[in-house]
């Protein structure tokens, strides 16, 4: 389990659900979890496309400053994000990336997932769902915020249309660290 | 126009919106502002205040209530003074450069002692970034003498609790109200928890109980406001920009005219210990203190906690307003400890009115920044140490 307060950062290209990914974890660990959690976010002013990051801070009490100077949880899923974010996580920080979308790693970092939760998605029906994979597997992985708890999140926040692609996608995350044994142990 | 009236419970009770809630800032000063009570809003988009105006359109109509999109925001601030005469709790929401604008429509709102309430999310010029450069605007925009009367939220929370404050305000001081806000907290999601309906304290308008032929529309006690009239029930009654009498008929007789202002900036000045609030951190055993308003209470309390790591007991006060200045409050902390750090998000501004009061007392030590970002706890712990040596 990642250590309290839990200094995220998700970044990507806009229209992957960066922001969203962060709304939803927010919302599952203060709504349901009974956590206090802050989210912010910065993004360029493209529709699609433009880099896009979402940081949040989940902790056990209220939190004062909203933005963390370094994080120990690094979601990258795009190179040229990877890159712009890395040098914040802290040395013994997690990092998960989509290995498809982040092809060169420049620091290591011993705790390091690759789910490749585009091409799970791809293989759903819908690369859009990448974001609710990526969930799926840090609920998991992580124990980021209980699954249960993230799939009432998404059937009160996701428009109804997307509802059961995205219940999908969540579970198909959660079934990649079981099926593959990805457990972070810090 | 619709108002809610007492037959719509149904209608009452939507607008709060109970529980707790993972939510954006903005957001939250618009529930606060529905449980205040709000049933009109008129306003002109910009950013970072446009999830204000997205969010009233929504509401509004579930509770009875009407939103108006204005051509500009001079059109939204009269908008307001008119809705407000009609007896509807109103609101609007610009931006820094939004609210240069209402300058003309929001004094006549203080002249003819229109509750009005009016969320200012401030930006820097040109982009989206944080800034407390308009403190003084919020304050000195308007011709003429009048008070305002400014509340800083410093976390969604409060953005909702003082939304609802200020509405309060508004209406028992009959005088428009700002609510501070600024890019970071307005574009951030965080914990809210809306009370149930019967905890929420509200303040509603005093209406006369005089006949229409002995009603005087600003006839007030020393220091106080007049009671309203109910519109269209006979009360006639010119609003006028001009200096006015009792009576309400334009009146440029210099002892009438000295009267009038006197009133309406003495119901705020002379009520200002029962106007202002602040609150105090760690301040039991405090040797120094940092002062401060709005979103840079947040990373002042954790640079107070580092620096009592280190052994310098600091401790925060925060100003929940900051018009009218809580020198009741100020004057009192000056005397207790060695310096005050005033910690704010400009070039320094706010830190002239905490000197001015804090003269003679105890030094102040300006600690500002006016990058587009909130001061970080590590920036306000190096200025402390080095200040401290």
């Amino acid at each position: 389990m990642l250590q309290f307060p839990q200094r995220i950062s998700l970044c990507g290209f806009g229209g992957q659900g960066i922001i969203l990914s962060a709304v939803l974890l927010g919302t599952a660990a203060v709504t349901k979890g009974g956590l206090y959690a802050v989210q912010t976010q910065s993004y360029g002013s493209e529709a699609r496309g433009g880099q896009c990051q979402a940081e949040l801070i989940i902790d056990k009490g209220p939190i004062n400053s909203p933005v963390a100077e370094t994080k120990n949880l690094l979601v990258a899923m795009f190179q040229t994000a990877y890159e712009k974010y890395i040098p914040i996580l802290d040395e013994d920080g997690v990092l998960v990336i989509d290995p498809q979308l982040v092809t060169n790693l420049v620091r290591p970092i011993a705790n390091t997932f690759a789910v490749p939760a585009t091409q799970i998605a791809v293989d759903l029906g819908n690369r859009m769902a990448a974001n609710m994979v990526m969930l799926g597997f840090l609920s998991e992985c992580l124990g980021l915020l209980k699954a249960e708890d993230l799939l009432e999140a998404v059937k009160d926040q996701v428009n109804p249309r997307f509802v059961e692609l995205n219940l999908k996608a969540v579970q198909a995350g959660i079934d990649y660290a079981k099926d593959n044994n990805l457990y972070y142990h810090g | 126009m619709s108002i809610i009236r007492a037959n719509q419970l149904d209608a009452w009770e939507k607008r709060v919106d109970t529980g707790v809630h993972f939510m954006l800032g903005n957001y939250a000063l618009v529930e606060g502002a529905i449980s205040a009570g709000c049933n009109f809003f008129a306003g002109y988009p910009i950013t970072p205040a446009n999830e204000i105006s997205e969010r009233m359109s929504q509401r509004l109509p579930q509770v009875g209530g009407k939103f108006v999109q204005g051509e500009d925001e001079l059109c939204s601030i009269f908008a307001l003074a008119g809705a407000s005469l009609a007896g509807a709790k109103v609101m609007t929401a610009t931006a820094s450069a939004g609210y240069n604008y209402m300058q003309e429509g929001l004094g006549y709102c203080y002249t003819i002692e229109a509750p009005v309430v009016v969320a200012d999310v401030m930006r820097t010029r040109g982009d989206n970034f944080a800034s407390y450069a308009d403190v003084y605007q919020l304050r000195y925009g308007c011709s003429g003498d009048y008070e305002a009367i400014v509340v800083c939220p410093s976390s969604v929370q409060e953005l909702y609790d003082y939304t609802i404050w200020a509405f309060n305000l508004a209406e028992k001081y009959r005088n428009p109200v700002i609510v501070m806000s600024e890019a970071t907290i307005s574009l951030m999601r965080e914990r809210l928890e809306i009370p149930s309906a019967d905890k929420i304290e509200i303040f509603n308008r005093k209406y006369t109980t005089a006949k229409p032929s002995e009603y005087l529309p600003f006839g007030a006690p020393e220091n106080g406001c007049p009671d309203f009239a109910p519109l269209g029930k006979g009360y006639n009654t010119i609003y006028s920009l001009n200096p006015h009498n009792e009576k309400g008929g334009i009146d440029w007789d210099p002892d009438d005219f000295e009267r009038l202002y006197k009133r309406v900036c003495g119901k705020i000045r002379e009520n200002a210990d029962e106007i202002c609030r602040t609150e105090q951190y760690m301040m039991d055993d405090a040797d120094y203190v940092i002062v401060t308003y709005g979103s840079e209470v947040r990373p002042s309390i954790d640079a107070a906690k580092l620096a009592r790591e280190e052994g310098i007991k600091v401790g925060v006060v925060k100003l929940c307003n900051i018009w009218p200045v809580p020198e009741t409050a100020i004057r009192e902390v000056a005397g207790n400890v060695g310096k005050i750090f005033a910690v704010e998000m400009n070039i320094g501004r706010y830190c002239n009115e905490i000197a001015r009061v804090a003269a003679g007392k105890c030094p102040v030590v300006p600690v500002t920044k006016n990058r587009g970002q909130i001061h970080t706890s590590a920036e306000l712990l190096r200025v402390i140490r080095e200040e401290t040596k």
